[in-house]
């Protein structure tokens, strides 16, 4: 058996019990409670509970055989992926739109898997998120996020 | 797939195009409602738009969406909305008390009120095996022991709970103590009735209805001033010696900044859309009770009901 | 007697051709909106609703009932075709649907899904027209105690879906139950972890949990390894229909699914996520192929999706006896029927029956119809799975935040999407299951509300939950379940996987 400490599940260890701990601290800054039963804490601090139980359980199994083994990660396709996300929250967040968005999301996660044809799939997203757009609005009449170029549809 | 999407648009289009029949009118209308699709808020806003649109009143109407926190997240967008004098927002009496629980940083102080709409006169029932027979009988026993009177009903600091501390109040009993346990919806606080779980149940008349017809629910009383004209058997609580009263309204309101132009605007279409047929037939196949009320009255309304609302939170200790 | 002639009489309503058309329209569009990821049963009939408007009472309402048993459909192909469990129903469906989709097995996957929903809906509407008033009787005796006590049951077996390490099972779990906490304390109106942003005050929502979990988090996990193991996915391996295998060993499955869904399902308060969760962790003790699960098992599709579908017709005992509205459907099904002055509740069957025969009619044609759409269908939903590789990932993408884009654009929200696809990401990494962590955010909440209510009746006196026989011997079997098998055999993998 290896003597040395499992980095992940010390962390995962120490992150459980810091979720422990904000639990606790919002549960004792709750003012109102139920007049008869148990009130909105009881819950919290039997989450509470389990969570420390299962921090320290990590912490025990970082001096043993810790977490699972990853392989490593590519990170540029997680980059791609990932930021690809981002710039779909950014996007709707500054006005951009449902379909600007749609595009951005769309080719980042294509080019994250692999493909090369950066202009191609932003071509293809514009037109998957226009087709999507305007389903949505004329078939369900929900309005998907507006922006410069959903307003020139309607 | 995309193919087999618009394959089926197409067939949804010819289906919905008695819908959208075009108007004539000009107004391009938008509005928003603080709940998630398919809610009661959403219907109102809904409700509207077809209305609207097919009365002719506003060119075209848009429904959007802003879910979340019992309406305020909407609210706090539609304040910043100041001044676009095409934006409503569907809200009602839930939302007042919202405001309060949610400790809001914005309030219906702050909007353009426009009219109230629709109104719901609330029902308090129990079981017909209980031995409580009439509101006199409620009364005493809240007022002898809060504790042991357990009431059903909707959300905690909704309609239902703010009549159940009204009543209480008025009864003599410490609001404070009322042991009111809210349900989600309407189905399993009544479950929790039928099944005599619980003494007594709050919610709208409609919801209680059929099981009141049918002889399984007895009316305590109606919260409206007068008797209900789809149920004039049933007594209203002022009859039965507890003075409240309580309606669960919804409105419409607007962005706050706006000129005395868009208001009378925004107000004369509203107006316009209570007394269309499109928006009457609306209400009968909803069952909704038509309750307008213009701006300038509304305006006096909503001011009365917060304060109301808001010492009755602090009653029950819902706010501190 | 009485029953099968009244029933006969809503048959000869609801087979005209034009009625029958009608039916297809409500079928085709319920499945159509059913599909995306994030809009479930709920808001599909509630979008669609209008469609119906300008109809006859009777037309309307069957093409209402076509939509409705579309719309439950178009979740479950969704789960197994892309990960992306479009409601919470649908979870229980995507943990092996989706396996079996990789494998090459979408197409049994989706047929098992399509007949054992057949089924289900079948015995239940039969269940429906026969037994309604007399299961009523029985569901609302159910108290907040009996509750409580059902989902401490359902909580024990969710241990079926932690894998092989209980420590990271209940890591994931009580994740969940963490996650449940935050939002408006239903029973007092309190805000808890919301840390003043008005966004988190609603909660968080399963599907965005489930979406970001299940279909974010393995966009990433798959493109992160994508240069050293790349994953083959295999749109069509062996047969497109279901073999004689896959017959033998779905058909027990969809009864006993059947059996879990419909009862709780005409519970008030009984859902459809508890009776999934019952019939998946029961299917994974009962099969005999075990290790299959995980990695792609027939009968963890076919259990729970009958168990879902049944759970929708057992909805509408309450509903139509009772004028009780137990789901979100069904309240929205509620203001159905009243547009067609049907109001339901204890009078419904002996004043309107004509309507409430043709209703049920309708259910069975809607169901028949169903089949009948969807299994050619399932051949050209497989093929979705040829794409290549990135433009499929990217779909998915694009088609995993759109539900959440369409109902609740916030940036929290999107973030919160985000954050937990990350989230699940990194559990994938390091074996964590994700399942339990739904799980926990779905019973979690609900079995604090019903424990809470209990107490408030009972004025804190906790014997309430064993002075009533239900909620007692409910809570008898949960002791009994976790105390036998899980604790020796979660005992000996916890000192096996330490020693």
């Amino acid at each position: 058996m290896s003597r040395t400490i499992d980095r992940p599940a010390l962390v995962v260890g120490f992150l459980l019990l810091a979720v422990a701990a904000i639990i606790a601290f919002d549960a004792s800054r709750q003012t109102i409670t139920s007049n008869y039963g148990v009130g909105p804490t009881a819950m919290p601090y039997v989450v509470c509970t389990g969570m420390v139980l299962l921090g320290l359980a990590h912490l025990f199994v970082a001096f043993r055989d810790g977490l699972p083994k990853p392989e490593a990660a590519d990170g540029r396709a997680l980059l791609w992926v990932g930021g690809g996300l981002v710039g779909l929250i950014a996007c709707i967040a500054l006005g951009g739109g449902f379909i600007v968005a749609t595009a951005i999301l769309f080719s980042c996660t294509a080019r994250g898997f692999g493909r090369d044809a950066l202009p191609t799939d932003i071509a293809i997203g514009l037109v998957l998120g226009t087709a999507i757009y305007l389903l949505f609005l004329k078939l369900l009449t929900l309005s998907l996020p507006t922006g410069p170029l959903e307003a020139l549809l309607s | 797939m995309l193919t087999s999407f618009i394959k089926r648009g197409a067939v949804a289009a010819v289906a919905l195009a008695g819908l959208t029949t075009a108007a004539f009118a000009q107004m391009e209308l938008k509005i928003m409602a603080p709940a998630a699709p398919g809610g009661g808020w959403d219907g109102t806003a809904r409700s509207m738009q077809q209305a609207l649109t097919a009365a002719g009143i506003a060119k075209s109407v848009q429904v959007t969406n802003v879910t979340g926190a019992g309406g305020t997240i909407g609210l706090a967008q539609l304040i910043g909305a100041k001044g676009d004098g095409h934006q409503l927002m569907v809200n009602g009496f839930v939302m007042v008390g919202a405001i309060l629980l949610n400790k809001s940083p914005v309030n219906l102080t702050q909007v353009t009120p426009i009219a109230r709409l629709t109104a719901e006169a609330l029902v308090i029932v129990v079981p017909t095996d209980s031995p409580v027979k009439n509101a006199k009988d409620l009364a005493d026993r809240v007022k002898a022991d809060p504790a042991k009177v357990t009431w059903a009903g909707g959300s905690a600091g909704g309609a239902d709970h703010i009549l159940a501390a009204l009543f209480t109040e008025a009864a003599g009993g410490d609001a404070k103590k009322i042991n009111y346990i809210p349900f989600s919806g309407g189905g399993e606080a009544l479950a929790a009735m039928l099944g005599g779980r619980v003494t007594a149940g709050i919610s709208g008349y409609g919801e209680f209805e059929g099981q009141i017809k049918a002889g399984k629910l007895r009316v305590i009383g109606v919260s409206a001033s007068k008797r209900l004209a789809n149920a004039p058997d049933a007594p209203t609580l002022k009859e039965g010696g507890v003075n409240v009263e309580l309606l669960n309204w919804r409105s419409v309101v607007a962005p706050p900044g706006l000129s005395d132009a868009q208001k009378t605007e925004l107000s004369g279409a509203v107006e316009k859309l209570v007394k269309s047929k499109e928006w009457i037939e609306i209400l009968k196949a909803r069952g909704w009770d038509d309750a307008y009320l213009g701006t300038a009255e509304f305006d006096a309304f909503l001011k009365t009901e917060t304060v109301r609302v808001e010492k009755v939170m602090k009653d029950v200790g819902l706010v501190k | 007697m009485e029953t099968l002639l009244s029933l006969a009489n809503g048959f000869s309503v609801a087979l005209e051709p034009s009625k029958l058309l009608f039916c297809l329209i409500g079928v085709f569009l319920g499945t159509a909106v059913g599909v995306l990821p994030g809009i479930g049963p709920a808001l599909t009939v509630a979008l669609l609703l209008p469609v119906t408007f300008k109809l006859d009472p009777a037309g309307s309402l069957i093409m209402f009932a076509g939509i409705y048993y579309g719309g439950m459909y178009g979740g479950s192909t969704t789960a197994i075709l892309l990960n992306a469990p479009g409601e919470s129903a649908s979870l229980a469906t995507a943990l092996e649907g989706s396996k079996m989709a990789k494998a090459g097995r979408g197409g049994p996957a989706l047929a098992t899904a399509a007949i054992g929903s057949f089924v289900a809906g079948l015995i239940a509407t039969i269940g429906l027209a026969f037994l309604a008033p007399w299961l009523v009787e029985l569901a609302v005796k159910f108290g907040p105690w009996d509750y409580f006590a059902l989902m401490i049951v359902a909580f024990v077996t969710v241990s079926a879906t932690f894998g092989d390490s209980p420590l990271r099972g209940l890591t994931s779990l009580f994740l969940g139950m963490t996650l449940g906490l935050v939002g408006i304390d239903k029973l007092t109106g309190q805000a808890r972890l919301t840390f003043g942003v008005p966004e988190l005050l609603n909660g968080v929502e399963v599907t965005t949990l489930a979406v970001g979990l299940f279909a974010v988090g393995e966009a990433l996990y798959v493109a992160s390894k994508r240069w050293r193991e790349p994953e083959e996915i295999i749109p069509i391996k062996g047969s497109l229909w279901m073999n004689k295998q896959d017959w033998k060993r779905s058909w027990a499955p969809w009864l006993r699914g059947t059996a879990f869904g419909f009862p709780i399902g005409a519970l008030p308060a009984g859902g459809a996520e508890v009776p999934t969760f019952l019939s998946y962790s029961t299917e994974k003790k009962l099969c005999k192929y075990p290790e299959e699960f995980g990695k792609g098992a027939i009968e963890g599709v076919a259990g729970p999706e009958a168990a879902n579908n049944a759970s929708a017709a057992g909805t509408l005992v309450p509903l139509l006896t009772l004028g009780l509205p137990t789901s979100a459907t069904a309240a929205i099904m509620l203001a159905g029927f009243q547009q067609y002055g049907l109001n339901p509740g204890p009078l419904l069957f002996a004043e309107k029956p004509d309507l409430v025969w043709g209703l049920i009619a309708s259910l069975f044609i809607a169901n028949v119809m169903l089949v009948i759409l969807n299994l050619p269908l399932i051949g050209l939903w497989v093929r979705l799975l040829a794409i290549p590789q990135p433009w499929l990932y990217a779909g998915i993408l694009v088609f995993a935040t759109m539900g959440t884009l369409a109902v609740n654009p916030s940036p929290v929200e999107l973030g919160m999407l985000f954050g937990f696809g990350y989230l699940g990401y990194l559990m994938r990494r390091y074996d964590y299951p994700v399942a339990p962590m739904v799980v926990g955010l779905i019973l979690g909440p609900m079995a604090e509300a019903q424990l809470r209510r209990a107490l408030q009746i009972s004025l804190g006196d906790p014997m309430i939950l064993l002075e009533n026989p239900i909620s007692a011997t409910l809570l008898g079997i949960a002791f009994i379940a976790l105390v036998a098998p899980f604790v020796m055999s979660g005992l000996n993998k916890f000192k096996a996987s330490d020693d």
